[in-house]
């Protein structure tokens, strides 16, 4: 064959095809994975139990919708115990068996910060997780992980500019001696200062088994007219609440995100009486039953009744499962936007279309639209429960900090 | 002074209900010299028969009414137009839930001594004679079994049961402070006391109780003086799981039900292990004592110590007497 100008673009053109082809057809695999570390077993099980469903929903509806880029994408869940290093155990395990994982979901603080160092080079993947721990919002450190939400100093600002609004002058701090406990409480002194309200008490309690009339009794002596409580969430809370409110304490309870499940409330209030009532706390997304502006909650709650009828996911979403939801609903919509390129998923092109979001609908979790600012989303709102509806309701606008 | 009673009396509380949870861990190794790592999870059982006894079975449809809810006519004019947490309110409504709590008690009694025997029966029998490591590891493992059997029966949901006793709160003033106690504590704390008096005043002055100090002295020689060391095993098993249901119970008012009541078995080894494994006076001090620290260092010190200086304390009660404060030591003759 003569090999002129015309010849040789022509057999170039058709040897780069040849040579490209495998790296398309590794670039489209038949499944991406989204594998996940979830406390099934040990002190947060009942949350972990709640989220592995919701975790099931989220693969079949993101399939039904196209998955990314056309691929569909399989979840995987193993139980952590709430063990960081078990955590990171899974992780790696993940890591090694399946090449296909474009996002991770951890399930705690200690996980997320155990396991930030080693996510460079091949071992990169975007993450989302259980936490609203401050230190996993900044992308300069580590843009993979990112907060689907508030981290808990902004949530603990926000509980105390309503208390300054309500005219509160001194506030005590409550919180489980474990990192998830300790997170905000220092910046919330600061802030406290700032606001001009005054810190009458520090209280590290345990996690469970929490010594309550010990600390019912410190809060009495300091006074405190307003108290945050933070780092629990099935026990220790409405135990404190109930003896403060035993103790004639006129204290106001005010919780952050993992604190204001209405599964737990409803059940306290069933079995000890309605001393919830009037607990508030900050959180992110609206309720689950709170559907009517929010299309992505009637899709959830259509499938819910269909897949989970007779359990207690049939009606209700627990906010554990939102949280998660709207995570994983992050992550997903940047690896879409990757795909939507036509560009090979990295987890840094998914970090980077991540920090990108920008007024994105949610489909009704938020407010309204939300942007990634910092690797988080800094939005929500001030709900309060009602025992005689056995409803949070909400008791502010939505703000955004 | 004042708020030095009230945290006496607190750290006395917790402590009393620590001795209840003890008593188990103790009348195993005085009959048996077997540590029972997993007593937690036995405790923890007991809490979820008493759930079940007084709330699940409770709320069936085919459950009679009353027994969710007694509430007689005189008892609903009574209740009529009281506050929330006032003292009679709170006793009107243990009045109501009493058959339940009646019912979750004996149940939970019932169905955690089956369980004793049956752990007894199955695991520890068949390795009698063999080395007691051997025992001790067979423990070690039933925490996985009974952890992961817990959660397939019941789930990992937290749930609430009602109070063992009345509520509601007791206030009176004492150098100048007002003192403030829960009712139901106060309560919890003289059943403990109770229990544990009545135990040591069985294994002091009863046959039974004899039986058991003779096999914990030497079982071969028990065994030879027509004592029947099989059946001390038993009744020490039982006795585990029946007070393990009480405290189960007691724990359950208090914190909630959920799996991470077992973890309380291990706090509670460490108490064990300063008053003397086979000694149930060493061990009440000890409970006692640990609970007074705990309390008054989160008075003065906050949480954050309040976990470290019980369990320092209990640390150099170990070097001092390595057998704990009670504890017999053991003399090897060669």
């Amino acid at each position: 064959m003569k090999l002129n100008r015309r010849s040789f673009l022509a057999s170039s053109a058709a040897a780069t095809a040849v040579m490209g082809t495998p790296m398309i057809l590794k670039a489209q695999p038949s499944e991406y994975v989204v594998a996940s570390s979830l406390p099934l077993t040990g002190p947060f099980a009942t949350a972990g139990q709640l989220v592995s469903p919701a975790l099931k929903m989220f693969e079949a509806i993101v399939n039904e919708d196209g998955g990314i880029g056309g691929v569909p994408i399989r979840t995987t869940i193993e139980d952590s115990g709430y063990v960081p290093a078990t955590a990171l155990a899974n992780y790696q395990r993940a890591l090694a068996t399946e090449p296909n994982m474009v996002m991770y979901y951890g399930d705690s603080t200690g996980f997320m910060k155990l396991v930030a160092p080693e996510l460079k080079g091949d071992n990169a993947t975007l993450m989302g997780s259980t936490s609203f721990a401050s230190d996993l919002a900044n992308p300069a450190e580590n843009p993979y992980q990112y907060l689907p939400g508030p981290s808990y100093e902004d949530q603990v600002d926000i509980l105390l500019q309503n208390i300054k609004d309500a005219g509160g002058s001194t506030v005590a701090f409550i919180f489980s001696n474990t990192e998830f406990g300790r997170d905000p409480i220092e910046h919330g002194k600061k802030k406290a200062e700032e606001l001009g309200i005054k810190v009458v008490l520090e209280e590290a309690t345990k996690a469970q088994g929490a010594d309550i009339p010990t600390h019912v009794t410190k809060l009495a002596q300091s006074g405190a007219e307003h108290c945050i409580l933070q780092g629990y969430v099935t026990g220790v809370w409405p135990q404190l609440i109930g003896g403060a409110r035993q103790f004639g304490l006129p204290t106001q309870f005010h919780g952050t995100f993992w604190g204001m499940e209405k599964l737990i409330a409803d059940r306290v209030t069933a079995e000890a009486g309605p001393f919830l009532d009037g607990y508030s706390g900050v959180m992110p997304y609206r309720y689950s039953y709170d559907q009517e502006e929010a299309p992505a909650y009637q899709r959830y709650a259509a499938f819910q009744k269909k897949a989970f009828a007779g359990t207690p996911l049939e009606n209700y979403m627990p906010t554990w499962g939102l949280q998660s939801l709207v995570s994983l609903n992050l992550g997903i919509e940047a690896l879409r936007r990757v795909a939507n390129k036509g560009e090979e998923i990295t987890a840094d092109r998914a970090a980077e279309e991540l920090a990108g979001i920008k007024d994105f609908d949610t489909g009704g979790f938020f407010g309204g639209p939300v942007s990634m600012v910092d690797n988080k989303i800094g939005t929500g709102r001030v709900y309060t429960y009602k025992a005689d509806s056995g409803l949070f309701v909400p008791s502010s606008d939505w703000f955004t900090v | 002074m004042g708020q030095f009673a009230q945290f006496a009396i607190n750290g006395l509380m917790s402590g009393a209900i620590y001795a209840l949870i003890a008593i188990g861990i103790v009348s195993v190794f005085k009959a048996t010299k077997v540590v029972n790592f997993a007593h937690g999870y036995l405790i923890m059982f007991g809490a979820y028969f008493y759930f079940t006894f007084s709330v699940v079975v409770p709320g069936q449809e085919w459950a009679p009414a009353w027994l969710a809810s007694w509430q007689p006519d005189w008892l609903l004019a009574a209740k009529e137009g009281l506050p929330m947490f006032s003292p009679m309110g709170a006793v009107l409504d243990w009045v109501a839930n009493l058959p339940r709590i009646l019912f979750g008690l004996v149940g939970a009694l019932f169905a955690n001594a089956v369980v004793g025997l049956i752990i007894e029966r199955t695991l520890m029998r068949p390795l009698m004679g063999q080395s007691i490591f051997a025992m001790i590891m067979v423990t070690v493992g039933l925490i996985s079994i009974m952890s992961g059997s817990a959660q397939l029966i019941w789930t990992a949901d937290a749930a609430n049961v009602p109070y063992i006793a009345p509520n509601m709160p007791i206030r009176f003033e004492l150098f100048g402070t007002m003192i403030f106690i829960f009712g139901t504590d106060l309560v919890n704390m003289v059943i403990a006391l109770l229990l544990f008096g009545g135990i040591v005043a069985f294994v002091r002055f009863t046959k039974g109780g004899i039986a058991i100090r003779a096999t914990a002295e030497d079982s071969s020689t028990a065994y030879s003086m027509g004592i029947s060391v099989p059946k001390v095993f038993s009744r020490a098993w039982v006795l585990a799981s029946t007070t393990g249901a009480i405290a189960g119970a007691i724990l359950a008012t208090r914190n909630g039900i959920s799996p991470s009541l077992g973890l309380f078995g291990f706090s509670v080894l460490a108490i064990v292990l300063m008053g003397g494994l086979d000694s149930y006076i060493g061990v009440f001090i000890a409970a006692m004592s640990v609970g007074v620290m705990e309390a008054m260092t989160q008075w003065q010190l906050g949480g954050d110590w309040a976990e470290i200086v019980p369990y320092v304390a209990v640390l150099v009660v170990l070097i001092w007497r390595p057998h704990g404060l009670m504890g017999q030591k053991e003399v090897e003759r060669i």
